[in-house]
């Protein structure tokens, strides 16, 4: 099932990547210069790898760690997974990015090593797992994109705001002309043609994100669909459902007039033009690295139960914004391969991070790095001893 | 020969002719066993939703958030509607070339074209459904989709607003293409098998080539056009990753052929890894049970068309 799921997105990816090439390319110098300045704030604090002691607790045998879940985090996994197998060539790691809901049912069911998702576990689903406690570490700090194609003669930059981004997805609102379209955006010139709203078609991070926004801000949302934000698209009745990020953003690069939303690493690889969106302090903020660290920035108590940071406080502040949670069972059974993810992602929250920014994600905030390092250190032997020293 | 030995060996009861009875038994009821435990846990997979929903589960509409109204009734829809589309193109497209091909071509033209054809058969269906998304997508949104719309008549199958390419129509072009190899390769095998003693006698009687085509060889390849349209239709009804890909994926019934739907097999193939344990998962597992029924119903109404069609036209 999984590995038939797989082939479509990953086409999609290949066309994808080979379309955004010719116009990506000119834009991958300041990137990379983006990744060096924006270093993670923590690199060295007690050895090169990571928080954990790198001399201490040496996994032994060479071992391979399978991964499935989120499909939003998987630039950045593939990269740093790679960057850091390279180094450690002792770990190998194969992740599958079949969505967060995939990765919560394949933990809870124990048949991967590891799970990601974008929003972490409830309590009814961590009731759930099979083989006891499940830690979850936030890993990465990503944001949500509204792109948009108007051609390459439509406007570069667009206001839109919670209730006409509503309206949209209602179906109420039906050309890019629209009068409440047009009352954000003075002195663009909007085209007549209509509005192919483009959503997930499974089960989505993103999905959530926006839901929430629009429940937050659109009271029309919020009347239609309830007021508990949910993963499951909740009006697939209006506008075309795709699969996956890739899918999603195949269809808005394929269809003219389309908005939809993505993962802001995907639209960011593919060369988008992306909506700005009305925040809390009223401003209109385009998605970038900036303005998706700023959304983090607000998360000062963040926990796997207290974890929402969309429509956030604060002026440079972009309001769909989300931290990744990667899924670990804490009794790790074999004591190598439970070394080694520890390590893992120790890497992946802090020196990894330096990845982030190139791809679209922003680096974790200080308080996200150090609830990561307490979660790993709660890592456990099959008999409940510490897997690591501290 | 072998035939020959084993009708003696059976008859001096060697055990070597008993044992092949016997694996040929067990050959069949395995086949069969397998096929009831394929229904009967589809059955019990399913049984929830049924217990849940009773018949509503067939005809009514699909999830709302909190779950309380389920169906497979858009599904239904859009299954029939794209799997008519694809059979009113490929069908007709289909016996005209295997008749063009066995009968009318000369023969350095069908030699090198039925190659092509038992080729284009081996396609996945996954580059069909990319090549849908890919190519016919922004086609079928930029210039088919607006025109189709401006045809008198017809265009009030094309109603409503046009929301890109993904459509029900774009997926039964999707499935013809997919098909139409099908019913090529096996109707021109089936036209060959025609005896040409039929072929003679009509043309004695004066037949002009065509009429030879549908007076002899059509009502004599019967049994084969039947076949390859059974097969067509179970994979025009069951495709489900090339359909997802072009169809939109809108769990609702869809309000004109441009409009975005869903068909049992994309739904499935959409919805079912995510699907949690119990009556989520037994929701999917109704869905497939309704695409099994679907396909035995759409078969049966088919071949029966069929019989009907090709006897009439067929007797002389």
């Amino acid at each position: 099932m999984r590995s038939r799921r797989l082939i479509v997105p990953a086409l999609l990816a290949l066309t994808l990547a080979a379309g955004a090439c010719g116009s990506s390319s000119s834009s991958s110098a300041t990137s990379t210069t983006a990744a060096t300045t924006t270093a993670p704030p923590v690199t060295t604090v007690s050895g090169p790898g990571g928080l954990l002691d790198p001399t201490a607790d040496v996994q032994s045998a060479t071992v391979t760690a399978n991964g499935a879940g989120a499909n939003s985090i998987q630039p950045f996994f593939q990269k740093a997974f790679y960057v850091y197998n390279q180094a450690n060539p002792k770990l190998t790691v194969q992740y599958a990015p079949t969505g967060s809901s995939v990765g919560i049912t394949d933990i809870e069911q124990g048949t991967v090593d590891f799970g990601d998702s974008e929003i972490p576990m409830a309590a009814a689903d961590l009731a759930k797992a099979t083989k006891g406690a499940i830690l979850q570490v936030p890993v990465d700090l990503g944001g949500v994109a509204l792109s948009y194609n108007l051609g390459s003669s439509g406007p570069k930059s667009l206001n839109l705001d919670g209730p006409t981004l509503a309206g949209i997805l209602l179906g109420t609102v039906t050309t890019w002309n629209d009068p409440a379209i047009a009352a954000l955006n003075s002195g663009v010139t909007l085209p007549s043609e209509p509005i192919v709203a483009v959503h997930r078609a499974d089960s989505s991070g993103p999905g959530y994100d926006l839901d929430q926004y629009l429940i937050d801000t659109a009271p029309t949302w919020a009347a239609k669909v309830g007021t508990k934000a949910s993963k499951t698209w909740p009006e697939a009745t209006v506008g075309v459902g795709e699969q996956l990020n890739t899918g999603v953003a195949t269809t808005i690069s394929q269809t003219a007039g389309a908005i939809g939303f993505v993962e802001y690493g995907y639209a960011k690889q593919a060369g988008f033009t992306n909506a700005s969106l009305k925040n809390a302090a009223g401003t209109f903020v385009a998605p970038s690295e900036a303005s998706i660290a700023s959304a983090g920035s607000q998360a000062t108590g963040l926990s796997a139960t207290s974890f929402n940071i969309v429509n956030g406080a604060g002026a440079q502040t972009y309001p769909l914004a989300n931290f990744s949670w990667t899924l670990l069972y804490q009794e790790q059974s074999n004591q190598d391969l439970g070394i080694a993810l520890g390590k893992l992602f120790d890497w992946v929250t802090t020196t990894g991070q330096g990845q982030a920014a190139a791809l679209g994600y922003a680096p974790l905030p200080a308080n996200a790095v150090t609830l990561a390092h307490q979660t790993l250190e709660e890592l456990q032997t099959s008999t409940g001893q510490p897997l690591f020293s501290h | 020969m072998a035939g020959v030995r084993e009708a003696l060996d059976r008859r001096r009861g060697r055990p070597g002719g008993r044992l092949a009875g016997a694996v040929r038994w067990v050959g069949a009821g395995l086949f069969v066993a397998v096929v009831l435990a394929l229904v009967w846990s589809l059955l019990a997979g399913a049984e929830p939703a049924f217990a849940r929903d009773g018949l509503r589960f067939l005809w009514g509409g699909s999830l709302d958030r909190t779950g309380t109204a389920y169906g497979a009734g858009p599904f239904v829809v859009g299954t029939l509607l794209t799997t008519a589309v694809a059979l009113l193109l490929a069908v007709p497209v289909g016996i005209g070339t295997a008749a063009m091909l066995s009968e009318l071509a000369p023969r350095w033209l069908a030699g090198p074209l039925s190659i092509l054809v038992d080729l284009i058969a081996a396609v996945p269906s996954i580059v069909v459904g990319l090549f849908g998304l890919l190519v016919l997508s922004p086609l079928f949104g930029r210039d088919v989709g607006p025109f189709l719309k401006e045809l008198p008549l017809l265009g009030r199958l094309f109603g409503g607003t046009l929301e890109g390419g993904s459509s029900v129509l774009l997926a039964g072009v999707i499935l013809a293409v997919m098909i139409l190899p099908t019913m090529v390769a096996l109707t021109r095998t089936a036209f060959a098998g025609v005896a040409r003693a039929d072929r003679e006698a009509a043309l004695a009687l004066g037949a002009t080539r065509w009429q030879v085509v549908r007076g002899a060889v059509i009502p004599g390849a019967r049994s084969g056009i039947r076949a390859a349209f059974t097969l067509s239709v179970g994979r025009a009804v069951g495709e489900a990753i090339a359909v997802a890909l072009v169809i939109g994926n809108r769990p609702a019934v869809p309000h004109s052929l441009l409009a975005p739907g869903a068909t049992l097999g994309s739904y499935v193939v959409t919805q079912f890894s995510e699907a949690a344990q119990g009556l989520p998962r037994a929701r999917i597992v109704g869905l497939v049970v309704v695409l099994l029924v679907l396909t035995a119903l759409v078969n049966g109404a088919g071949a029966l068309l069929l019989r009907k069609r090709t006897t009439a036209g067929g007797t002389p």
